[in-house]
């Protein structure tokens, strides 16, 4: 029988695994895209699973003071993709 | 108890994550990994927040993890649409098998504008018009 | 939106008279509230307000609903290979207005797995979509400007 606290060990040290998996998938697609906008969409899919693993953290270590590095990572996500969307646009005008 | 349904909530966002991976590394072309990528990740990342929103309870927690989940669900299709958009101007090829394509030709590619599209079922459009409700008096 | 106050100062004074200001209890304050005001007093602005509570409860079970279906589509299409798809590029007419009203039914169209709103047209009235399973494209459009937009537009009017 597993107590409560040995279930949580084990789910986070699973999921961050997973994560750890996404972040290598997503980081093959970004070294072999084709084009720009493919590797925006990497990029993009790795600051997610960031968050995620911030999120994990914060509840494996019992430090909810993570939350707070989420919403900041959440706001710089954002803010690099559609820099690098107005990037993308722009740039064939000129 | 809660240890349970948080333990449940991470897995299964984490599943939606590696999902995404997946489909972002094995679909055709841009959009559909946009397709696979954008969403099944938002859905992630907003159900791991919740597992941390139920783990901790404490409402000031509660409500910046909530807020978190807000912010993503606005912000990342958000970010979707103007990386599709860019994407489709610059003319990143679709897939081959792709059945149709009503946008092509409808940017103006001096002005950065977009046309819409007239439709020639005038009269099927009027229908669908019609079953929506009123436009409200007040704003 | 008086109903609205009405019920954030019923769960206000539960949280008060039990004496725990957690999320927990402030959130079965506030159910308990939304039942008082629906079951003590029918006066017409809180019966709109409660039709619209209600409207906004099925919208987000009809929401979520197709959320879980289209992941399971799309979880089949990922995993086998590239068979099933028949994607496209399709423009909807709009029917909302506003820039709230399009904002909100763009980001619905793009959470739910299958569709992708690529942009709105400049004098906004058409809205372009990429969607993966394309059986038919006017069939597409009507399910889409009665499910989706019908729905979203009942909720915010």
């Amino acid at each position: 029988m597993l107590g409560d606290f040995e279930l949580l060990t084990l789910t986070s040290n699973l999921v961050l695994g997973m994560l750890i998996l996404t972040m290598m998938l997503s980081f093959i697609r970004l070294v072999r895209g084709p084009s720009l906008p493919d590797r925006v969409v990497a990029l993009d899919l790795i600051g997610s699973t960031v968050a995620g693993i911030i999120a994990v953290y914060a509840v494996a270590n019992r430090q909810p003071i993570f939350v707070d590095v989420a919403i900041v990572m959440a706001l710089v996500i954002f803010l690099g993709t559609i820099a690098f969307a107005r990037f993308v646009e722009k740039r064939i005008t000129r | 108890m809660t240890e349970i349904i948080t333990s449940f909530l991470l897995i299964g966002g984490a599943g939606f994550m590696l999902l995404a991976a997946i489909g972002l590394l094995r679909m055709p072309d841009l959009f559909s990994r946009m397709q696979a990528a954008t969403k099944t990740s938002t859905l992630g990342a907003g159900s791991m927040f919740l597992g941390v929103a139920v783990f901790y309870g404490d409402l000031g927690i509660v409500s910046r993890s909530l807020l978190v989940i807000a912010f993503l669900f606005l912000t990342l299709p958000v970010s979707a649409h103007m990386i599709a958009r860019a994407a489709y101007f610059v003319g990143v090829p679709l897939w081959e098998g792709t059945v149709v394509d009503e946008l092509h030709g409808a940017y103006n590619p001096i002005t950065h504008e977009l046309d819409s599209k007239s439709f020639k079922t005038e009269e099927d459009q009027k229908k669908i018009v019609h079953s929506l409700p009123a436009e409200s008096e007040e704003r | 939106m008086r109903a609205l106050l009405l019920n954030f100062l019923l769960a206000l004074t539960w949280a008060a008279v039990t004496g725990i200001f957690s999320a927990r209890n402030l959130t079965i304050g506030f159910i308990l509230g939304f039942l008082i005001l629906l079951f003590a007093d029918r006066t017409t602005d809180h019966a709109s307000y409660i039709g619209r509570i209600i409207k906004l409860g099925s919208f987000i079970g009809f929401f979520v609903w197709e959320l879980m279906v289209a992941n399971i589509r799309m979880a089949h299409s990922v995993i086998t290979p590239s068979t099933t798809m028949r994607p496209g590029v399709i423009a909807i007419p709009l029917s909302a207005k506003t820039d709230a009203e399009i904002t909100l039914l763009a980001n619905l169209i793009s959470l739910t797995p299958g569709t992708l709103s690529i942009d709105v047209s400049t004098d906004r009235k058409t809205l372009y979509i990429h969607a993966m399973f394309i059986d038919d494209v006017d069939t597409m459009r009507y399910e889409i400007k009665t499910g989706f937009e019908r729905r979203l537009l009942e909720v915010l009017r």
